[in-house]
């Protein structure tokens, strides 16, 4: 064993916590406590699908993505949720708040997971772990698993062995033991699509891909066969990098229409919507991008992505609908659609993007710069907190059942 | 028809005509070359239907014979064909012989071609230009307008009228201008001995490739323009191009006239300076550099290219007038007005961050580059 290598062995925690949505209601109302409860969207629309669940409701046989007539079924006591996303980005809020004492090396990676390199925390792993829960479970009342492992994919998948309140290390040397015997769908980074690719060459099993031929891997999923035969190995060197969260390349949004559809009306309705929604996580991260890619999903659930890449950065919700409408209406087959969405890709913060002025237009752009001026003027002498950048409102009047994370970006300076 | 030609000229005239012939065009027969064969020379015509060039090759010039044998007559060749067989051909003396079925032979030293042509009658008739209103121009001196800004026009067809060089005569000033909205370029020359005044926009393409075919050795380029056409002949060429319909925008007043900081520098340092500079600004579309000049005069151009590095330098000026600066733009639209403009010092006038900026040649008020700047958050 290369037990005397250069760098220390890293300890790495992959907290995720348990039924999160859930959980917190539960935390917010203790009477639902014990009973089956599920979150869902809107109940009236067949996008009316289960988001989360309690353990509860889990053991009658609801899972996430069920509609809710088929959860009802299964369990009539359910107890039907509408999400509540201000309650779930406080909760979450706190936690990576909770984390942060443990070490400054904490990286969210959704509301409701994160990576800690606890390397350098002089304590024993299991007993901080258990102290870590514990604290979770009576400061914010919610329950989480925590895996143990020498790096990233290790202690992710020792976090989804025990559920809930779990505490699970998983070596290297467990891993023949552990791991191998399993399919390999249930690795993480392996979906539908790559355990599709992967059985075409004879690897159902983690052990399998362990011991895959890395040509042969390479030709079926390019660099990522190589990458993921290392992980079945548990070989990932991916650091805990805090500041992750703000790399950004992308930023979409997508919505399933309540019923298929060929109505160009509700068509672009979705889209102005789905732009006004990418435009405003543009603002939210002070950003702007450069290619728009439509996704558009048929009724048999045929999927086609388009996009196109633009001369200029843009950011406006009609820019954004504009182009992607475009693209839409030059690539709709014109069979039903099931799903929409738009994504902008090519991302970058606006302090890095410089934008060409336009002789014919550049006026105008001198007024806005003018104020910008003024008000950076006045920030230095009277201070930051002379202009308040207006926000959107946090209300979530619309129901969606998706979540972002782009509130994690300053969870830290709060 | 036929004629017996020296292979020089030939070849000459072909190469200035073949710059009409597209080989996808609308009309089939507008991919071969016309020959017109008369006693006193042969006339090739090559067209695209936007631009159409007529090249003369007289039976005699200089005393020198360059077309003997002839038998008038027309015909149309396969333009691709016809130039590249001419350019191989062995000896220097070429025999063009028509039958009355349009088969072509051509003949040089042993070397026999035999190709089908097409019947000169089929050919589009070239438009007329109709007019006595003409003037003349020195040739080197429409080349150098016509370098001097055409590389400001505009690719995008999103708006046509500015892929032109916007062309005005006005108080016996001839005056060029092209934009692609995010640069400008202009040059003026007086023009003697007309009352013509008139402004049109000629397509960047057809300047582009009257510039190529233009011979220095020539002395005077005739001028004519008509509602929707522009001619341009010399003693053996005529070079006729379709206008650009729509109105030009206005852009005199989008130039500033006063300014805040001038800077007076050598155009071949400032060249060199922002080359270095865009060496490490390139991950970016335009490549934008800085340019920052603080009150004691200090001047710098800087790059910054996210994970590769910067790049700073001291800008070794002739002199500096005026505020402090902190400008972005790009290097490239930078170092194209800088190579245009054609002059050894020159200077430059800031009126703002976010305003257009022009260099001039020092002297020199013929001559306008503008560019506007980039604007970063």
């Amino acid at each position: 064993m290369t037990k005397h290598t250069t760098h220390k062995a890293r300890v790495i925690f992959h907290i995720d916590m348990n039924c999160f949505y859930a959980s917190v209601e539960v935390a917010h109302n203790e009477a639902l406590k014990g009973r089956a409860l599920a979150i869902a969207g809107n109940p009236e629309e067949r996008k009316g699908i289960i988001v989360t669940s309690s353990y509860e409701a889990r053991a009658k046989g609801v899972k996430t993505t069920m509609p809710l007539w088929e959860a009802r079924k299964l369990c009539p006591e359910l107890i039907v949720l509408r999400p509540n996303f201000d309650r779930y980005r406080q909760a979450s809020k706190q936690l990576f708040k909770l984390l942060t004492n443990v070490t400054p090396l904490v990286e969210p990676v959704s509301i409701d997971e994160g990576y800690l390199d606890v390397t350098d925390v002089t304590a024993d792993p299991v007993a901080l772990a258990e102290a870590l829960q514990k604290k979770v479970l009576h400061t914010l009342n919610l329950p989480c698993s925590i895996g143990i492992g020498p790096n990233k994919f290790l202690a992710k998948m020792a976090s989804d062995m025990k559920k809930p309140l779990g505490i699970t290390i998983l070596r290297k040397r467990d891993l023949p033991v552990t791991l191998w015997p399993q399919p390999v769908n249930i690795m993480y980074g392996v979906g539908d699509k790559t355990a599709e690719k992967l059985q075409s060459i004879g690897v159902t099993t983690i052990g399998e891909l362990a011991k895959a031929d890395v040509y042969a891997l390479k030709q079926v999923l390019g660099i990522n066969g190589e990458r993921l035969k290392n992980r079945a190995n548990g070989i990932d060197s991916r650091m805990v990098d805090p500041d992750a969260v703000h790399d950004f390349k992308s930023i979409g949004s997508s919505q399933t229409l309540s019923h298929d559809t060929t109505d160009e009306k509700e068509i672009i309705a979705l889209m102005t919507q789905l732009s006004e929604n990418v435009s405003r996580r543009l603002k939210r991260k002070q950003a702007a991008g450069r290619t728009v890619q439509v996704m558009i999903r048929y009724s048999d659930r045929q999927t086609v992505t388009r996009s196109r890449k633009l001369q200029a950065y843009i950011e406006s919700p009609n820019d954004i609908k504009h182009i992607a409408c475009d693209l839409f209406f030059q690539h709709w087959n014109s069979e039903p659609v099931r799903l929409i969405g738009i994504t902008m890709q090519d991302v970058s913060e606006k302090t890095a993007i410089a934008y060409q002025l336009d002789l014919f237009t550049y006026k105008k752009e001198e007024q806005k710069a003018k104020l910008q001026s003024v008000v950076t003027d006045l920030s230095k002498k009277f201070g930051p907190d002379t202009f308040k950048q207006v926000k959107e409102s946090n209300q979530d009047n619309d129901i969606r059942t998706s979540f972002q994370k782009d509130f994690l970006d300053d969870f830290k300076h709060e | 028809m036929k004629f017996t030609i020296q292979r020089d000229p030939l070849i000459a005239s072909i190469q200035d005509v073949a710059k009409a012939i597209s080989p996808r065009t609308a009309i089939p027969i507008l991919t071969g070359m016309k020959l017109d064969v008369r006693q006193h020379g042969v006339t090739l015509t090559g067209s695209d239907s936007d631009i159409s060039i007529e090249s003369f090759i007289p039976a005699e010039e200089n005393g020198i014979v360059q077309v003997e044998n002839i038998e008038e007559g027309s015909i149309v060749i396969q333009s691709k064909y016809f130039t590249e067989i001419v350019r191989k051909l062995p000896e220097q003396t070429v025999e063009i012989d028509v039958d009355d079925s349009l088969k072509v032979t051509i003949r040089s030293g042993k070397a026999v071609f035999n190709l089908n042509g097409q019947d000169a009658s089929e050919y589009p008739q070239l438009p007329k230009v109709e007019t006595d209103d003409s003037f003349s121009v020195d040739t080197t001196l429409l080349k150098h307008l016509i370098k001097q800004t055409v590389f400001a026009v505009s690719t995008m067809e999103t708006r046509p009228i500015l892929t032109g060089i916007k062309c005005q005569m006005a108080n016996n000033v001839l005056n060029f201008t092209a934009t692609d909205s995010y640069r400008l370029a202009s040059r003026e020359i007086p023009v003697d001995h007309t009352s013509l005044e008139f402004t049109c926009v000629v397509p960047g393409k057809s300047m582009n490739e009257l510039h190529k075919i233009l011979d220095d050795s020539e002395e005077n380029v005739e001028i004519s323009i008509t509602k929707n056409q522009i001619l341009f002949r010399t003693k053996h060429l005529s070079f006729l191009s379709r206008l650009l319909e729509g109105n030009y925008p206005e852009t005199s007043r989008l130039i500033p006239d006063d300014s805040k900081t001038v800077i007076h520098a050598k155009t071949k340092q400032l060249i060199q300076t922002v080359d270095r500079a865009s060496l490490l600004a390139r991950t970016n579309d335009n490549s934008v550099v800085k340019l920052v000049a603080d009150q004691d005069g200090f001047i710098e151009i800087s790059g910054y290219s996210q994970d590769i590095g910067e790049v700073s330098e001291e800008v070794q000026v002739s002199g500096i007038d005026g505020e402090s600066l902190n400008i972005s733009f790009s290097s490239a639209y930078m170092l194209e007005a800088l190579k245009a403009i054609d002059a050894e010092d020159i200077k430059i006038e800031f009126t703002g961050a976010m305003r257009p900026f022009i260099i001039r040649p020092e002297n020199d008020q013929s001559v306008l580059q503008l560019i506007v700047p980039v604007r970063t958050f």
